[in-house]
């Protein structure tokens, strides 16, 4: 009977325990395809399409999706269908061509495609502006003038490898010197305005400032004459495209504005393989396109972590001295139950209410009056009186504390007690014992409270929004100019990402990928953060092994 | 006057009954009408009790009997326990170390503790030895590494770890990691080290190693012993206290009390009748 009853327990548990694994490897497996399969170059259709009045048209796209309707769904055009069972097949088709069609997605019915063709000359040109491009290419033109090529497609690659180099040349010229220039001029502008303000009588202080901003400007000026001979440059070199609608839509897109280009259909796996792996770099390195649904999510990546990152320096700290204090020093009666009590409350409290707190206590209150005192100079544009770097990450560690207090307090709770004796029978100090012996010892427990603290923390959206993350963010919070660490300015979040591009995006569908790749790679930032975080727990725990027993 | 010297003194007076030593013997601890409480458990009662420097003393007695309390008072380790308050006066090196304005961490470097298990930290054989030192400031190389060597003579270890100095103490056996703990206590050259049932967790072959040492290391130390074993305290020790529900029932020479005790519980525990 017994016996019964235990294998019926085990039984159980194994079962609760696959389902949670199942959950979680579906939940991966659903992101990893749905996401991974956004950077796959997925071949171009040629569709020739009977539409419900019998006319012929063409269609040129990527199928995205299939899926069985009912046919009542199709209101009017259900008259003219057959279907099966009321049930028809519909395909979505990524058409590309904004700017001609300026609808991205169809959704065609199956039966009505009389034709469906591949052919391997079908181009994609990803754009600047305006999404994908489908069609083929037929010429190329300098200066307006068609040259002659015998291998369209491999000059086109060679010019746009070209055009590529020109481009990167652009943004750093953009984004690094003149970024620096003009950081300095306003740095020089506060300068200024703050010495204004503090009421300075004598004429050399500014005559310096004023020196120093006519060289700035005139080195900005060198260094835009650039700019604007790249810029001429790279307009000089057009492609002559025809979509794949008709002989009469040939058109010139200026070289500029493609960023790469492909033959989905005469791709051979390893190229399939390499256009992956490359499409994948971007997207991890690149900064965002097209309100977010087109390029890459580099600076997101980069403000999660680097905000993560922040949440710890302040948290592990903290924690840990709370922890100390209510485990070591206060005297264990009412007052530390109740501070007990309310810290573990707090970890219950919905992290909203932690951005309103942030954004009450720290942006208002505390951000305000650093403005009031420190950077009078920028009023009334706030410097720290609106959302950044550093109130998120305090936010944060504001949230997480209570992870680390009781994580803290288990650690030391766990040491034997012969060991603190042995420390004080020495003759060391309390503050000895803890800090060279204690300490040490319940590193480990305390690196749990931090890692359960970061996995949080990064996952973290909600409070976010009040207290910093924006959609997007002109300049990296951490870059080369001086002080290099920016803790005021606002960042990209991969958590905001999602939910912006996903549900604020003009372009859903479009967005749809991107939501699944970002999702995807914050699961991965997360696991990075932790994997490294167990890392050094473990490594702390093989040092402390002997005293588990 | 030496500090070992300076620490020892004769009890003053005759109106003090020179408690269980003969007169003239230099006395290192002088306990005099000490009370203590767990709350309100009264935990010893009225003990008077003289220590004979440079000599071992025991103390035995069935469990729960408060001779690990009354030792744990000799370097103020009760301080720990909340709740827990004493009344009375130990005299050590010519001061009572029960009194408030008593530098404890300092009390404790003059009175070295060994604990039931040992308790090495988990750090390197060399910086267990090291701790104590390091907490009192030293910092020099080569003053750290003579005392280390010393410290683990002392203990006669050196022999058995000279060559693993680096490795982690927790390594060690169970045996070879007390006489560490000893080490490590008299590495700071306290004047008495106290034993609370130092053997408890060892072999036999240990055992017979720390009862050895106990006899090399009373030629400069104190020492002041807690065992349930009643060999071992008339193997190792000079002079033996018998405390029986928080009190000093008998102290004597060990020959004596474990020969003729004067008492009846005495004799009662020694021959077994009760434990």
């Amino acid at each position: 009977m017994n016996v019964h009853r235990d294998t019926t327990w085990v039984w159980l548990n194994a079962a609760a325990v696959s389902a949670c694994i199942l959950l979680v490897l579906g939940l991966l497996l659903l992101i990893t395809v749905r996401g991974l399969g956004h950077f796959w170059p997925t071949g171009v259709h040629e569709f020739t399409v009977l539409d419900e009045h019998g006319h012929r048209s063409r269609l040129v796209g990527q199928i995205r999706e299939r899926e069985r309707v009912p046919m009542e769904r199709l209101g009017d055009q259900a008259a003219t269908l057959d279907g099966e069972n009321g049930l028809v097949t519909r395909v979505l088709v990524k058409s590309g061509n904004r700017d001609l069609t300026g609808q991205d997605f169809r959704w065609i019915v199956e039966e009505r495609i009389l034709q469906d063709n591949t052919p391997s000359s079908m181009a994609v040109l990803e754009r600047e502006e305006w999404g994908a491009f489908f069609g083929n290419v037929i010429g190329l033109k300098t200066n307006g003038v068609l040259l002659k090529s015998r291998d369209v497609w491999g000059d086109f690659q060679r010019m746009l490898d070209q055009s590529r180099q020109l481009r990167d040349e652009v943004y750093h010229l953009e984004r690094g010197e003149i970024g620096s220039i003009n950081y300095r001029l306003e740095q020089l502008r506060l300068k200024e305005h703050g010495l204004q303000l503090a009421g300075e009588g004598r004429k050399e202080p500014f005559e310096a400032i004023e020196l120093e901003r006519r060289q700035l400007q005139s080195s900005y000026q060198q260094l835009e004459a650039r700019l604007t001979g790249l810029n001429e440059a790279m307009l000089q070199n057009s492609v002559v495209v025809r979509t794949g609608t008709g002989a009469e839509s040939d058109r010139d897109l200026p070289l500029a504005g493609i960023i790469d280009a492909w033959q989905p259909n005469a791709m051979s796996l390893t190229a399939q393989l390499q256009h992956f792996f490359r499409q994948l770099w971007l997207f991890v390195s690149e900064d965002p396109r097209e309100a977010n649904t087109e390029g890459g999510i580099f600076p997101a990546i980069y403000g999660t972590i680097l905000m993560v990152l922040l949440m710890t320096v302040f948290v592990t700290p903290l924690g840990v001295i709370a922890g100390v204090y209510l485990k070591e020093y206060a005297r264990q009666g009412l007052l530390t139950r109740i501070v007990r009590i309310a810290v573990n409350n707090l970890a219950g409290v919905p992290s909203i209410v932690y951005g309103v707190f942030g954004l009450g206590f720290f942006v208002y209150t505390l951000g305000g009056s650093i403005d009031q005192l420190f950077f009078s100079a920028a009023l009334p544009s706030p410097t720290f009186g609106t959302g950044g770097l550093l109130w998120a990450s305090l936010t944060l560690a504001l949230l997480t504390l209570p992870t680390v207090i009781v994580a803290t307090e288990e650690g030391l709770a766990r040491i034997p007690r012969s060991l603190r004796e042995g420390s004080l029978a020495l003759g060391a100090t309390q503050w000895e014992t803890v800090w060279r012996t204690i300490l040490p010892i319940a590193s480990p427990g305390i690196m749990t409270g931090v890692i359960l603290a970061v996995a949080r923390a990064a996952g973290e959206v909600a409070p976010l929004m009040l207290v910093g993350v924006v959609k997007l963010a002109p300049a990296l919070p951490l870059d080369g100019n001086y002080p290099f660490i920016h803790l005021d300015r606002k960042f990209m979040h991969m958590g905001f990402h999602i939910y912006d591009v996903g549900f604020q995006s003009p372009n859903v569908e479009a967005a749809r990928p991107m939501v699944y790749a970002t999702a995807l790679l914050l699961v991965l930032v997360i696991l990075l953060l932790n994997i490294t975080a167990i890392g050094v727990r473990n490594h702390l725990r093989e040092k402390f092994r002997g005293l588990e027993t | 006057m030496t500090a070992q010297e300076q620490l020892v003194f004769t009890a003053p007076g005759a109106q003090r009954a020179h408690l269980g030593l003969p007169q003239g013997t230099p006395v290192a601890v002088s306990v005099h009408g000490l009370n203590l409480y767990y709350g309100e458990v009264h935990v010893l009662k009225e003990i008077n009790i003289d220590i004979a420097a440079k000599q071992v003393t025991a103390f035995i007695g069935p469990s729960g009997c408060g001779k690990t309390t009354l030792l744990r008072c000799f370097n103020r380790m009760n301080d720990l326990i909340p709740g827990c308050r004493s009344e009375g006066e130990i005299i050590l090196g010519g001061r009572n170390i029960l009194e408030k304005k008593i530098d404890v961490a300092e009390l404790r470097r003059e009175v070295g503790m060994v604990f039931q298990k040992p308790n090495p930290f988990p750090k390197t054989i060399y910086e267990n030895v090291a701790y104590g030192l390091r907490i009192h400031g030293i910092k020099r190389r080569r003053v750290l590494d003579e005392s280390v060597e010393q410290a683990l003579q002392g203990a006669a270890l050196w022999d058995e770890v000279k060559d693993r100095l680096d490795e982690s103490a927790l390594g060690l056996s169970g045996g070879q990691q007390q006489r560490l703990v000893i080490a490590r206590a008299i590495a700071v050259q306290p004047h008495v080290i106290l034993l609370d049932e130092p053997c408890s967790s060892l072999d036999p072959i240990s055992t017979l190693k720390v009862e050895e040492l106990m006899n090399e290391l009373k030629q400069q130390y104190t020492i002041v012993i807690v065992t349930h074993n009643m060999q071992q305290a008339a193997r190792v020790s000079d002079r033996t206290a018998f405390m029986y529900l928080g009190e000093m029932i008998e102290y004597g020479e060990t020959d004596q009390l474990f020969t003729k005790p004067g008492k009846k519980r005495t004799e009662d525990y020694i021959t077994g009748r009760y434990g």
